[in-house]
């Protein structure tokens, strides 16, 4: 648990197996004034959704191990209802047809990597408004 | 009369002239007997004064000359004067048969003196003797010969006769019999019947070995010695007395007979061909057993019995024919006849037929020679069925089979090369060889040459000149074909045009390796994003400190600009490996490529490059994603202008449309510097330009693009002028495409 509470903040929860895309992120996020906490896979999410109060969640689409990000967005569906309209997903591989059609139906927005801070700060901003 | 009586007639006659002479007073008297133109003369002996030799002869003229039946001729005086001269008359009297032929004359030589009525009477009664006693002489005579003659006919008979009487001694054999058993005929006769015995026995008790039934007045049987058999004949005459009644045997020696008989008998049995008599109106007559069997019949009688019409012809009108070609020709020479056996099965015969005619020229009798070609017709339809089954496959196939001789000449082609629109003067007779393609023939050469030598060779692939003189490819099998002695002697030639399957499985292999591309593209671009989102970021948050100092700040520039460079190849590569589903809408193709090519005409018109527009203005719309379409015909419009501008000459760039079956075409062609290998064009990466100036994926995506629209997309280099051409095809928009494309948009 890579957990460091911002002061008085609720952190965005960071759900990422990249080890320097998630130090991009962080280092971004909290640069603009965000919390934040980090999960390195799907499964590390769940728990940590389980366990913890987050004020959004920021997942990549595919990783590895038994959770992918789809699943992460159907459990917040499910059992998170109030984090439903707060998640962003991030995706290095928007050419994959499962991808497309989970995002078409979703409607959730997706960032595709790589991106600019601006674009990041964007898409953060309207979804989760500022900090 | 003839010279066997006229040994004791002379005496006779002479005897009767001297009477005669002595009761007339005569000096001489001849009795003439005609012999046919001869005359035979019977005179005195004794007589005075005969006549000589001419005077004879004039008295014979004179009796052949007799009209009257008392003649008297006036005889010259005899010229010697020694006696006193008396005057001589010669008297005729003329000896006439009962049936009053002229059989002779009574002539004598008297003193001249008138005949008395009792001198005529005389002559005349002596004329009467005389002629009576000729009579006489001449039926005995015939009744010695007759005698004699039927004695020598009855030798001469070569069956044994034997006489015998009622006390069972022989009355007369023939010479026959009794050579037979070496002794002369009289030898016989006498002798008791039983010793006739060794000659042959009928069996009876009886003392005679010929008879059997002695109160039949005819008997006819046939006995049997050891070597020889014989038909007895046997004739009664009943007589009163034992003497007078007679028993005639003939024996007749039928051994040879009774052996061609037998003979026959065996070889009408023993022929394995059907033998036949038989009557018109359809009965057997007789029928050996070969026929029997033939019929399936269970014995000769029963066959007898059949009624031909009826039991052994299928059909009566076929026994009608038979009847009527029958009494045309009287012969029928190899007819071809389905009977019915017994059993109702068929029987096919061939068979040969005589007609034996009546004397009014009626069918008496039928006689034939019948053949069971039943297997022979069986194996004949199955070899014919099997000659059809073969024709057919040969005929409905669509392989072109061609049969060439050892030399390579053609001699057969099977119809399906003639519905592939070659002509039978332009292959039959030629050499197949001169059909493939210059640079194949050797291949082709070598292949007939190891099928001359008695090897298979299969799927044999070689580009082969059709009808129309395009090329094809074909797949090609030759097999060997032996003779009796097992000579390869032709070679059989199957052809098939794979020009069709070999394009699919290039086209096949294509989109596989495009699809396993696109996947490792896939995964690559995603593992490069992740260090590449990290870099850009990482460069734009360095950026964003004001505590960066300057010079640094332009070297992240360079970082975040290379960045960026990175970042499009890998979009170029996921763009190609994306699949993003077609927008389908109504497209007119037209209008897209004019949009496209005023994207560029501004470059095009300012180095010099000529865009000649070939479309048709009726085309129908597609059905397809036009910003898709219109990368793709961008792409081919770049890399038109850059091979146009490459070759240094003017450029010139026709772009033509035209519907083409189902599919709208638009060829794009340049007089550029051509492609280098137009088979791996189309692959990611492959590039000719120079670093920097294209990711090689642009055409890839154009491929990838045209796929998901359910076209294609293909290119060579021109052959006439250099250059080359690009073609894409995309389907018609028609109701069953817009339908089929809704409904997988609808369960998407």
């Amino acid at each position: 648990m890579n957990a460091q509470p911002h002061t008085g903040l609720v952190p965005i929860l960071l759900i990422e197996d990249e080890p320097s895309v998630t130090a991009f992120l962080r280092a971004a996020l909290e640069r603009h004034g965000y919390a934040v906490a980090n999960a390195a896979s799907g499964a590390e999410g769940l728990n940590m959704l389980r366990g913890g109060k987050y004020s959004g969640v920021i997942s990549d689409i595919r990783m590895p191990g038994a959770v992918n990000g789809a699943e992460v967005h159907a459990w917040i569906q499910k059992n998170r209802p109030e984090l439903c309209a707060r998640i962003i997903l991030i995706s290095g591989d928007t050419a994959n047809s499962e991808t497309q059609a989970f995002l078409a139906q979703s409607g959730t927005p997706c960032i595709e990597k790589p991106f600019r801070v601006q674009q990041l700060m964007t898409v953060v901003e309207k979804t989760f408004g500022k900090p | 009369m003839d010279a066997a009586q006229s040994r004791h007639l002379p005496g006779f006659l002479e005897r009767f002239a001297e009477r005669a002479a002595r009761m007339l007073s005569a000096r001489w008297c001849a009795v003439m007997v005609f012999r046919g133109r001869e005359t035979d003369s019977y005179q005195t002996s004794s007589g005075k004064e005969p006549p000589d030799a001419a005077e004879h002869t004039s008295l014979v003229r004179y009796a052949r000359e007799l009209a009257k039946e008392i003649e008297v001729r006036q005889l010259a005086d005899s010229g010697a004067a020694t006696e006193p001269k008396k005057s001589k008359v010669a008297v005729f009297v003329p000896i006439t048969a009962s049936d009053a032929e002229s059989l002779g004359a009574i002539c004598l030589v008297c003193e001249k003196k008138p005949l008395g009525e009792q001198e005529q009477r005389l002559l005349r009664a002596l004329a009467s003797h005389a002629a009576l006693s000729l009579e006489n002489f001449r039926r005995f005579s015939q009744l010695e010969r007759s005698k004699r003659q039927w004695v020598e006919d009855i030798d001469a008979i070569s069956d044994y006769i034997v006489v015998h009487d009622r006390s069972w001694r022989v009355v007369r054999t023939n010479r026959s019999l009794a050579s037979h058993l070496g002794v002369p005929p009289v030898a016989l006769v006498g002798e008791a019947m039983s010793s006739l015995r060794q000659i042959a026995e009928s069996g009876s008790d009886l003392p005679c070995p010929f008879c059997r039934d002695t109160q039949q007045a005819r008997e006819e049987y046939v006995v049997a010695s050891p070597e020889r058999i014989f038909l007895v004949s046997t004739s009664r005459t009943p007589g009163v007395s034992d003497d007078d009644t007679r028993t005639i045997h003939v024996l007749k020696d039928i051994t040879d007979r009774r052996e061609a008989e037998r003979r026959y008998r065996e070889l009408f049995d023993s022929i394995q061909e059907g033998l036949f008599f038989a009557t018109p109106d359809g009965r057997f007559l007789d029928v050996n057993d070969a026929m029997v069997r033939m019929l399936g019949y269970d014995a000769r009688d029963e066959l007898l019995r059949a009624d031909v019409g009826p039991h052994l012809y299928p059909a009566a009108a076929a026994r009608e024919r038979f009847l009527l070609a029958l009494a045309e020709r009287g012969v029928l020479r190899n007819y071809e006849e389905t009977l019915r056996r017994k059993d109702g099965t068929l029987l096919h015969t061939l068979q040969n037929i005589t007609a034996v005619r009546d004397s009014r020229g009626n069918i008496a009798q039928i006689r034939g020679l019948m053949l069971d070609v039943t297997e022979q017709k069986t194996f004949q339809s199955q070899l014919q069925r099997e000659r059809d089954f073969n024709q057919k496959i040969l005929n409905t196939t669509q392989s072109m089979i061609l049969v060439l001789d050892t030399a390579g000449l053609i001699s057969y082609a099977n119809r399906r090369c003639f519905e592939a629109g070659y002509r039978e003067d332009e292959l039959i007779g030629h050499r197949l060889v001169e059909w493939v393609e210059t640079s194949h023939r050797s291949d082709f050469e070598d292949a007939l040459e190891t099928t001359a030598h008695g090897q298979q060779v299969e799927n044999l692939e070689l580009r082969v000149r059709r009808s129309d003189a395009s090329m094809g490819h074909f797949s090609i099998s030759l097999s060997p074909m032996r003779d009796e002695q097992n000579t390869v002697n032709s070679v059989v030639v199957v052809m098939t045009d794979i020009t069709d399957a070999a394009l699919l499985q290039a086209k096949l292999a294509h989109s596989e390796k495009m699809a396993t591309i696109g996947r490792l593209v896939s995964g690559v671009a995603h593992e490069v994003n992740n260090p590449l989102a990290a870099i850009l970021g990482f460069t734009d948050l360095l950026l964003e400190n004001p505590q960066v100092p300057e010079n640094a700040r332009e070297d992240l520039q360079i970082i975040l600009r290379e960045t960026q460079r990175t970042k499009d190849i890998v979009q170029d590569l996921l763009s190609f490996a994306r699949q993003r589903p077609v927008q389908r809408e109504l497209v007119q193709v037209n209008s897209v490529l004019r949009q496209t090519i005023k994207l560029r005409s501004y470059d095009f018109a300012s180095h010099g490059v000529e865009v000649v527009e070939e479309f048709d203005e009726k085309l129908s719309p597609a059905f397809g994603d036009s910003q898709q379409l219109q990368q793709v015909f961008l792409n081919i419009l770049n890399n038109a202008y850059d091979a146009v501008q490459e070759s240094g000459q003017r450029g010139r760039i026709a772009i033509r449309t035209r519907l083409r079956g189902e599919s709208i075409e638009v060829a794009v062609t340049d007089n550029g510097t051509g492609i280098t290998d137009p088979e791996r064009i189309f692959d990611p990466f492959y590039t000719t330009k120079q670093a920097g100036k294209g990711t090689g994926l642009g055409l890839s995506i154009c491929y990838g693009i045209v796929r998901a629209h359910g076209g294609e997309i293909l290119c060579w280099n021109n052959s006439e002028q250099r250059g080359s051409t690009f073609v894409v095809r995309v389907p018609v928009a028609n109701e069953a495409t817009v339908a089929a494309a809704m409904a997988k948009e609808a369960g998407r």
